[in-house]
C-alpha cells in the first residue's frame, strides 16, 4: 500500500518536471532556429524500444552503453555504431562526422577500428575522426570540446573501466555541453562496472546467439544483441533482444532463439541505482583473475 | 666569457695530437699569460688554480644554434658561418633590415650591446660580401665598412681572412703572400695553377666578383609581423592581446594574396635571449584572427611545462611558414556550411592542444591483407578531405564496395574490431580443412557452436609469393554467442605439416 503510494508520488513529480520541461522548452528564444528538429528523439528502429523510450533517445545529450566483460566490446561497439549511425541517418542540419576519442587505456587489447567493418552500419571511414590523446585527462577534455561542437553527429568517448577522475561531474559537464550542441554523446565503457553518471540513459550490452539463417544452417547469420536499458532518467528500464539489419540501417527485435539459455524477461526491472564514485577494484597480492573481466590479461 | 670577479681564470681544453691544450680562454687566464694552443700543464704551470673544461662540439653547435635563433630579431636570413668545428661564426643578411632598427650603425650596436649582456665576446662586421665581413671580423679593426669600402679595407688583412685551410696559408706565406693584398695584386692564373682554384674563388667572394649565398637556418617565411616592447611582456593576456593584434595585421596581407594561413609560427625572444618557438597547422587555409588566436592559445595551454616568460618577451612575432588559396565559401541558405566550419575548427584546436598526430582518420592502402589494408594518418597531413563522407577521397570508393556487396548477400563478412597483429591460439580442428572445434585464446577455452567458410586470402599476386603462406579465414560464434574472426596459417600438407591458427577480430 505505502509503496505503490510511493510510486504514485514519483510519478507526479515526474509529470510535473517533464511539464516544467516542456514550458522551458517552449520558452526557448527563437534565435535557436531548428532547435526542435535538434531535440527530436532517435529512434532505434525497433518498435517497443522506441514505444519504452517515448520516441527514442534525445539526440542532444550524453548515453552510455557499457560492456561488463572485455570481450563484449564488439557487441558495445557494434551497439554504439549503430547509433551513430542513425543520428548521422537523420541527418540533423548537415552533420555528417563523427569523432571517436579514446583513453589510452583501452588500446591495451591490441585491437582497433576495422574501416571494412564499418560497411554494414554505412559509414564511410573517412568520415571518422579519431583522437587519440596520450592521457586520459586529455581524452576527456577533447571530449568535452566535441561533445561542444555543432557540426557533429556524434561522439563516441571509448574507455576502459571506471576511472576515478571521470567521476559524475565530468559526464555532467559532457551532458550539458551535448544538450547545447545537439550532439549525440555516447560512453562506450569496456569491461566497466555500473557507476552513477549524469547520462540520460545507461545500457548494458551483451552478446547473443545469433538465430538460424536459411542460407546457412550453422552459420553466423543476423547479429544479435542482449540490450539492458539499466538506467533511464526519463522513466523506466527494460531488456530486449535485438538485431542490427544493414539493408535498411536500423535495429529490428529478434526472436528469442529457444536454444538460448537466458530469455530477457517481458517486464520492465526494478533496479537499484548505482553508487557513484565507483573504483576500479584495487590489484591485491594473490588476487584470483577474472578471466571473463579481462580477456584473461592482466593488464 | 666573462668569469665571476675573484674567481679563477677559465679555460677550455681539447686532445691536439695527444696533447691537452688550450683552445679558448677568459680575460683574466689571458691577462696572467696564458695562451690559447699552449698545453694545458705550461698553463698549469702559469697558473695553478686554473679552472679547466672540456670542450664539447655538440654542446658548442647547440649554444650557436640558439644565438643564431635568438639572432633572427634582426633578420630572417641567418646562417651558420661555416662547417669547421673550430669556427664560431654566424652570418646575417641585414638587407632591407637596417631601418627598422635606426640604421646600420644602430643595428650593430644595439646586436652587440645585446650580445655582451647575455655574456659572450662578439666581434662584429658589417660589409658588402659574407667574406669581408668575415675577414674583418676576425682580422681587422673596423666595425662597419662603408658601401663600396671593402677593396681597400681588406688589402692590408692577413690571407687567412680569405677563409682557406691552414696548410693553404701556410704555403702561401711559405712564398712571401702574407696579406690579401699581396695576392690580388699578382696574376691570376699562376697563382691558380700553382694553388687550386679556391683562393681565386675565396678572394673573389670576399671582394664581391663572384656572388656568394648564405643558406640560413630556418626557410623563410611567406609573411611576417612582429612587435617590439619596449617594457617586456608578462601576462598571459598581454601575450593573447598581442598574438589577436598579429594575427589580424597579416590577414590584409594574405587576403591581397588570396591565401589562407596553413602552418603559422610564433616566435616569442625573452629578454635573456631565450627564444620560445609555437607551431600551428590548420586543416583548411584560416583567415580569422579570433580563431588563429584560439588556436594559439591551445597550443600554449597544451604545453606540458607552461610557457615560461621569465623576465618577460620584448619582441613577438608571427610568422607564415606555409599559406594555400583560400577558398571564397559562398554562406549557404540553411545551415550546412556553418556545422562544417564548425567541425573544422574543432579539428584545428584539437590538433593544436594534443598534437597534430593524435587526430587521424582512417587512410586505405592497396593490399587485401587485412591487417595491412588500412592505416591511420593525422588530419592535418590529409590534404584538405572533406569530413563530410560526401566529399570522400578517392581511396575510399574501394571501400564503399564491400558495403554493397554485404547488403546484396546480406552476410556480414568482415569484423568491426580488429587486431592490429592476429593472435596465436591452440586449436582443436578438422584436418586437413575444417572449421575449429574448440580453441584456447587468452587463457580461456571457446566452444565453437557455429562456423562460415573458408574464406581464403593469399599472399598478393604481384609479389614473389614463394614461401608465403595463404590464410583460410573463418567466422566463428562460441555457445555463448560470441563471434570470431580466425585463421589457419597455411594449407595442411601442401604449404605446412602443422598449420598454426590465429584471432584476428570480433564481430559485433
Amino acid at each position: 500500500m505505502s509503496l505503490s503510494r510511493l510510486q504514485t508520488a514519483t510519478d507526479i513529480l515526474r509529470t510535473h518536471t517533464r511539464m516544467q520541461e516542456a514550458q522551458a522548452h517552449q520558452s526557448r528564444p527563437a534565435a535557436l532556429v531548428g532547435a526542435d528538429q535538434v531535440s527530436a528523439p532517435l529512434a532505434l528502429g525497433a518498435s517497443a524500444v522506441d514505444r519504452h523510450l517515448e520516441g527514442g533517445l534525445a539526440c542532444g545529450g550524453l548515453h552510455e552503453v557499457r560492456s561488463p566483460l572485455a570481450r563484449d566490446i564488439g557487441a558495445a561497439t557494434g551497439f554504439a555504431l549503430g547509433l551513430a549511425a542513425r543520428a548521422m541517418q537523420a541527418d540533423r542540419g548537415g552533420r555528417r562526422s563523427i569523432v571517436w576519442v579514446s583513453d589510452p587505456a583501452t588500446r591495451g587489447d591490441g585491437g582497433g577500428l576495422f574501416p571494412a567493418g564499418l560497411a554494414q552500419y554505412g559509414l564511410d571511414p573517412s568520415g571518422l575522426t579519431f583522437v587519440e590523446p596520450c592521457d586520459l585527462q586529455g581524452a576527456m577534455w577533447a571530449a568535452d570540446e566535441a561533445a561542444g561542437c555543432a557540426g557533429l553527429a556524434a561522439l563516441i568517448f571509448q574507455i576502459k573501466g571506471n576511472p576515478a577522475r571521470f567521476d559524475i561531474t565530468a559526464t555532467r559537464r559532457l551532458m550539458l555541453r551535448a544538450r547545447q550542441s545537439g550532439v549525440l554523446a555516447l560512453i562506450l565503457r569496456q569491461s566497466g562496472e555500473e557507476e552513477a553518471s549524469a547520462a540520460a540513459t545507461r545500457w548494458r550490452v551483451n552478446t547473443h546467439m545469433s538465430g538460424a539463417d536459411e542460407t546457412y544452417q550453422r552459420g553466423v547469420g543476423a547479429l544479435r544483441l542482449s540490450l539492458t536499458l539499466e538506467r533511464n532518467r526519463a522513466g523506466r528500464t527494460g531488456q530486449w533482444l535485438l538485431a542490427w539489419n544493414p539493408k535498411v540501417r536500423s535495429f529490428n527485435h529478434a526472436a528469442p532463439d529457444p536454444l538460448s539459455r537466458t530469455s530477457p524477461p517481458a517486464h520492465s526491472l526494478d533496479r537499484l541505482s548505482a553508487a557513484a564514485d565507483r573504483r576500479d577494484p584495487s590489484e591485491k597480492m594473490g588476487q584470483v583473475l577474472d578471466h571473463r573481466q579481462d580477456f584473461g590479461r592482466a593488464s | 666569457m666573462d668569469a665571476h670577479p675573484e674567481a679563477p681564470p677559465v679555460v677550455v681544453t681539447d686532445t691536439v695530437k695527444n696533447a691537452i691544450r688550450i683552445v679558448a680562454l677568459d680575460e683574466a687566464a689571458r691577462a696572467r699569460g696564458v695562451r690559447a694552443n699552449q698545453t694545458l700543464s705550461d698553463a698549469r704551470a702559469l697558473v695553478p688554480d686554473l679552472e679547466c673544461h672540456q670542450t664539447d662540439d655538440a654542446r658548442n653547435r647547440a649554444l650557436l644554434l640558439g644565438i643564431a635563433g635568438w639572432c633572427e630579431r634582426y633578420t630572417p636570413l641567418v646562417a651558420l658561418g661555416s662547417a669547421a668545428p673550430g669556427d664560431h661564426g654566424l652570418f646575417m643578411d641585414i638587407t632591407g633590415c637596417a631601418h627598422l632598427l635606426g640604421g646600420e650603425a644602430a643595428l650593430v650596436a644595439d646586436l652587440e650591446a645585446r650580445l655582451r649582456a647575455q655574456g659572450f665576446h662578439v666581434r662584429l662586421c658589417l660589409a658588402d660580401t659574407p667574406g669581408a665581413a668575415w675577414a674583418m671580423a676576425r682580422y681587422g679593426q673596423t666595425r662597419i665598412i662603408a658601401e663600396g669600402g671593402h677593396g681597400e679595407a681588406l688589402l692590408p688583412l692577413s690571407v687567412s681572412g680569405l677563409r682557406l685551410s691552414p696548410a693553404l696559408v701556410a704555403s702561401l706565406g711559405r712564398v712571401g703572400l702574407k696579406t690579401i693584398g699581396c695576392i690580388a695584386s699578382l696574376p691570376r692564373a699562376p697563382l691558380a695553377a700553382r694553388f687550386g682554384a679556391e683562393v681565386m674563388q675565396r678572394l673573389d667572394q670576399a671582394l664581391g666578383r663572384e656572388t656568394e649565398a648564405i643558406s640560413p637556418i630556418m626557410p623563410v617565411a611567406e609573411l611576417s609581423s612582429e612587435r617590439r616592447f619596449a617594457e617586456p611582456l608578462t601576462h598571459q593576456d598581454e601575450i593573447s592581446h598581442v598574438i589577436a593584434t598579429l594575427a589580424s595585421s597579416i590577414i590584409k596581407p594574405l587576403e591581397r594574396r588570396g591565401l589562407g594561413l596553413r602552418h603559422g609560427r610564433l616566435k616569442l625572444f625573452r629578454v635573456d635571449g631565450h627564444v620560445s618557438e609555437l607551431s600551428l597547422q590548420t586543416a583548411r587555409p584560416l583567415r580569422d584572427p579570433q580563431r588563429i588566436l584560439r588556436l594559439f592559445e591551445e597550443r600554449i595551454a597544451g604545453l606540458h611545462d607552461d610557457l615560461d616568460a621569465g623576465f618577460g618577451f620584448d619582441l613577438m612575432r608571427l610568422e607564415v611558414v606555409r599559406a594555400d588559396p583560400f577558398e571564397g565559401v559562398q554562406a549557404e541558405m540553411m545551415t550546412g556550411h556553418a556545422t562544417d566550419a564548425g567541425h573544422d575548427a574543432l579539428i584545428d584546436r584539437l590538433g593544436a592542444r594534443l598534437g597534430l598526430d593524435r587526430v587521424q582518420r582512417f587512410v586505405l592502402a592497396d593490399t587485401h591483407i587485412p591487417e595491412r589494408s588500412f592505416g591511420r594518418q593525422p588530419v592535418a597531413h590529409l590534404g584538405a578531405p572533406g569530413p563530410g563522407a560526401r566529399r570522400s577521397a578517392a581511396g575510399n570508393a574501394a571501400l564503399a564496395e564491400p558495403a554493397d556487396l554485404a547488403a546484396a548477400r546480406e552476410i556480414i563478412t568482415r569484423p568491426l574490431i580488429l587486431f592490429d597483429r592476429p593472435e596465436l591460439m591452440q586449436t582443436i580442428a578438422e584436418v586437413p580443412d575444417g572449421p575449429p572445434l574448440q580453441f584456447r585464446w587468452r587463457g580461456v577455452t571457446y566452444e565453437v557452436a557455429g562456423s562460415e567458410g573458408p574464406e581464403r586470402i593469399a599472399c598478393e599476386w604481384w609479389r614473389d609469393g614463394r614461401g608465403a603462406r595463404s590464410r583460410d579465414y573463418f567466422r566463428v560464434e562460441d555457445r555463448q554467442g560470441y563471434r570470431f574472426w580466425l585463421f589457419r596459417h597455411g594449407l595442411y600438407g601442401r604449404e605446412t605439416s602443422d598449420p598454426c591458427w590465429y584471432m584476428h577480430g570480433l564481430f559485433a
